[in-house]
């Protein structure tokens, strides 16, 4: 008969007329994100790196620029660390190269944002911030500074 | 004195229908397309540049970009390229990894290109419906490595890592649904005689032609040439799988569309097969850190959900690639279009377009 | 409910109220008159706004989606939302374009779709003017809107629009024919053009048992008149992004919106009048009967849009003069031989 297959496409948009519907309520409903999801921002655990830059050396796109200091007892720190995260790609190789788990994703998807420099994250800042330790000038206590910046850019302050 | 002349009328990046940033100046004769000119290059990033100033790991999320659509067919082309030229062997669970992540990413890619199809001719329940069912293989990937899009899944040597413990019966329950999916889509779409009528001998590529010009993927093996690179010369181990390949016989929009629906069934055939007879083991094989690839050349290609993915690296033994020049279907493909739309209507241009589904983060890499 | 015989009664109740304060009786009509036009605005208003919530909810549902559900109980405030939107937007008028030509388009558009209005019979002698030409007031006031979108194609000075509305003359002009076509056979069964009458004679068969081709060509047509999908390549979207419609914002555009579907209100209830008995029905008020049957009508149209492609113009040419006026043209024949061998044997 003509028109058969027309018939056919209106009987199955006629059951998804009474069929469920798959809308999720956002905001009041949120979706859980998976235990692997790259998303979010660098989340950085301070006490466990060691300033080793294997991160920033991984990254295709040069978004971790970490400095480090050693302190008197020629001991490396992590003096700054700073994700530009307009720049990544969310390939995870900084997270798969780190030896300690020191770095991380936080999940979190709603990071819009609406300034340029706010993509700009301090993470050691942020650390710090969640351990509950002040961020007191750790430069005090140095004496002999060697800036080693594993960065390839060049960058003027 | 009273004369009728051609008139041009762009479709300009900013389209509903045209793929992406794509510009086709069309030139025309009333309703009837005189000439139909592509101007790609809209998407532009310089990736076979950013090729020469990154390591040969650190490229791979890059190849993810191309054709955002198959992350996991472009993953894989790289990697087989650089394996062949290191001479690494890659563990048998990792092969298997690889052939059904490829594989249900091949079943995503023909979901997005029968949803665009429905929504260009006017039918958008059908992109609805198709994307719907892409999701849920988008949530396989996300479970298996974090992302929806651009995996980075694949690499030198093996995957990055093992896939989780609930990713098994979540695919095997998708297998499962998948079915009754495609056949309310047959339901849908195409029984629809409209849908018949509006692709039938519309954009005829004969297969003389198709070899011709360079044409890959489905659209050659719907103009009735029967080669799939999965078949004539297996990479990986698709050969231990048992599966046909559909072919067209006339090279019109409708059997590209046919073709196309053919092969996600295949797909899901084969992720079966392959979940049957995946073994244990690593899934991955002992790479150097630093890659070194001895001075040379290489040529490697697969079969990507829109034709020949293939890769061309030219290593002179430093940590990054001399040159790297992808050949790319979706650019290849695209040259077919001006031949393709010679006397249709502007309504077949749309048609044509959404049948040779070419991506434009792969036409302008 | 109040015990409501019907909308002519309320007519009644009102006039004698009136004439219980104003003693000259003319005076009473024209008040009368004024009340009827006041009426017919509401309900062409009513019914633009509430059929765009009701497109977008069907739409969601027929997509496995939930539709507008923010904006009031249910998104039920979602057209008010929209109509304000729209009355807030910058009006823009493209360089070059003929000025007078391109503003007058979309209200020309709007006064043939508000204008039919006033042969619908809502209920038992409930129609504004019961004209003894009422089907062909329809039929010719529904013809005048294919000149405003030519208007609009051309005024706007961008090719889009000018192929846009080329198509939509040769679509609207070619369905014109089958259309009245199908409608010939109902005037021919009931003997008479004027509305009333043909509802009447609907009181103990609906037409549709006896015209049904009539009926299915009537419903193809009307979906090309109205510039719905499958025939909705005018504001083909997807190839000339919106046609005509392309060059205009604001409230022009809500213009040319609320026409298409006050004239989906009005095809329906055409359809209702000449196939679907009117406003007969058991035990429900008349005014209850035509609404629901309207609404089933547009729950129609409104389903073949959200399932079906749409056609290519030489494809949508060829349908209409090559299948539907044959068939029209058949069914003519066949009913009018079928009343001779009736009228032979009563």
């Amino acid at each position: 008969m003509v028109g058969k297959g027309l018939l056919e496409g209106m009987r199955v948009t006629l059951k998804a007329f009474f069929g469920k519907k798959e809308t999720l309520q956002y905001p009041e409903i949120k979706l859980t994100m998976p235990a692997r999801f790259r998303g979010g921002e660098l989340e950085l655990d301070n006490k466990k790196c060691i300033s080793c830059g294997l991160c920033a050396r991984a990254c295709p796109n040069h978004v971790i620029e970490l400095t480090t200091g050693s302190d008197e007892q020629k001991k490396r720190y992590l003096k700054s660390y700073v994700y530009h995260s307009g720049l990544c790609l969310y390939c995870n190789y900084c997270i798969e190269a780190c030896p300690t788990n020191a770095i991380c994703w936080d999940k979190n998807y709603e990071n819009a944002r609406y300034f340029k420099e706010d993509l700009d994250v301090d993470c050691l800042a942020l650390a710090k911030e969640k351990s509950g330790t002040t961020t007191v000038e750790v430069a005090q206590g140095d004496k002999t500074e060697q800036e080693d910046t594993l960065k390839r850019r060049e960058k003027d302050e | 004195m009273l004369r009728t002349e051609t008139f041009t009328l762009n479709m300009g990046p900013q389209h509903p229908s045209t793929h992406g940033v794509l510009q086709v100046i069309l030139e025309l004769d009333g309703e009837t397309v005189v000439q139909a000119i592509p101007n790609m290059g809209y998407l532009h990033r310089g990736i076979e540049k950013l090729a020469e100033s990154r390591t040969y790991a650190q490229f791979i999320p890059y190849t993810d970009r191309l054709d955002y659509v198959s992350s996991m067919g472009n993953n894989l082309g790289y990697c087989q390229t650089v394996e062949k030229m290191m001479g690494i062997k890659v563990p048998e669970r990792a092969e298997y990894l690889r052939i059904i992540m490829t594989e249900l990413n091949r079943i995503a890619s023909h979901l997005i290109f029968m949803g665009s199809l429905a929504i260009d001719l006017g039918a958008s329940t059908g992109m609805m419906f198709g994307f719907r069912s892409r999701e849920r293989i988008l949530d396989l990937f996300d479970m298996a490595c974090g992302a929806r899009q651009t995996y980075t899944y694949i690499r030198f040597g093996g995957v990055s890592a093992d896939i989780p413990s609930e990713f098994i019966p979540e695919l095997q329950r998708f297998l499962s649904d998948f079915p009754a999916m495609l056949d309310e889509y047959h339901r849908l779409l195409t029984g629809n005689e409209i849908l018949y009528h509006r692709l039938k001998n519309t954009g005829v590529i004969s297969g003389q032609r198709a070899l011709e010009i360079g044409l890959t993927g489905p659209a050659l093996r719907a103009s009735g040439v029967d080669y799939d690179i999965r078949k004539v010369e297996p990479y990986g181990i698709y050969e231990r799988f048992d599966f046909s390949v559909p072919l067209g016989q006339v090279g019109d929009c409708w059997d590209r569309y046919i073709v196309r629906m053919e092969e996600m069934k295949q797909s899901a055939s084969i992720v079966a097969q392959a979940l049957e007879q995946m073994p244990e083991g690593a899934v991955m094989a002992t790479v150097p850190k630093v890659l070194k690839p001895p001075a040379g050349e290489v040529y490697h290609s697969i079969e990507n959900p829109r034709g020949e993915l293939g890769y061309y690296i030219v290593s002179d033994g430093g940590v990054n690639p001399y040159r790297l020049h992808v050949r790319r279907p979706s650019f290849i493909n695209l040259q077919v279009l001006n031949e393709a739309c010679q006397g249709l209507l502007i309504g077949d241009v749309v048609a044509v377009l959404a049948t040779l589904d070419s991506l434009m983060g792969e036409v302008d890499c | 409910m109040q015990e409501i015989t019907g909308l002519f009664r309320i007519a009644k109740v009102l006039r004698d109220l009136l004439g219980q304060f104003i003693p000259d009786p003319q005076l009473v009509d024209i008040c009368m008159s004024l009340i009827n036009i006041g009426a017919i605005f509401t309900i062409i208003s009513l019914t633009a706004v509430v059929l765009v919530y009701t497109e977008r909810k069907i739409s969601a549902f027929m997509q496995r989606r939930s539709g507008p559900n923010r904006v009031g109980p249910g998104g039920t405030l979602q057209s008010v939302a929209d109509m304000i939107k729209l009355m807030a937007k910058e009006d823009i008028m493209p360089a070059g374009a003929d000025k007078w030509m391109w503003v007058l388009a979309p209200m020309l558009l709007f006064i043939p779709a508000a204008a039919v209005f006033v042969v619908f019979p809502f209920d038992n002698k409930a129609i504004f003017a019961d004209l003894n030409i009422g089907i062909f007031y329809f039929i010719a006031m529904s013809s005048q809107s294919v000149l405003p979108f030519l208007m609009a194609g051309w005024a706007s000075n961008n090719k889009y629009s000018l192929v846009g509305g080329m198509r939509t003359v040769a679509q609207m002009l070619s369905y014109e024919v089958p259309m009245v076509l199908s409608i010939l056979g109902i005037v021919m069964l009931s003997g008479s053009m004027r509305m009333s009458t043909i509802v009447a004679a609907q009181q103990h068969t609906w037409f549709i048992l006896l015209q049904p081709i009539a009926f299915v060509v009537y419903v193809i047509t009307a979906t090309a008149e109205i510039n719905r999908a499958p025939f909705d390549l005018v504001e083909g979207e997807s190839e000339i992004v919106a046609g005509p419609f392309t060059e205009y914002t604001g409230m022009r555009w809500a213009l040319f919106f609320l026409a298409e579907y006050a004239n989906l209100f009005a095809v329906s209830a055409i359809a209702t009048t000449l196939f679907l008995g009117g406003w007969n029905g058991p035990w429900l008020p008349g005014w209850i009967w035509f609404f629901l049957k309207v609404a089933g009508m547009i729950f129609l149209f409104m389903w073949f849009r959200w399932t079906f492609p749409r056609l290519r113009i030489d494809q949508l040419m060829s349908f209409g003069w090559k299948v539907l006026l044959p068939l029209a043209v058949l069914n003519i024949i066949v009913t009018g031989i079928g009343m001779y061998i009736y009228e032979f044997f009563s």
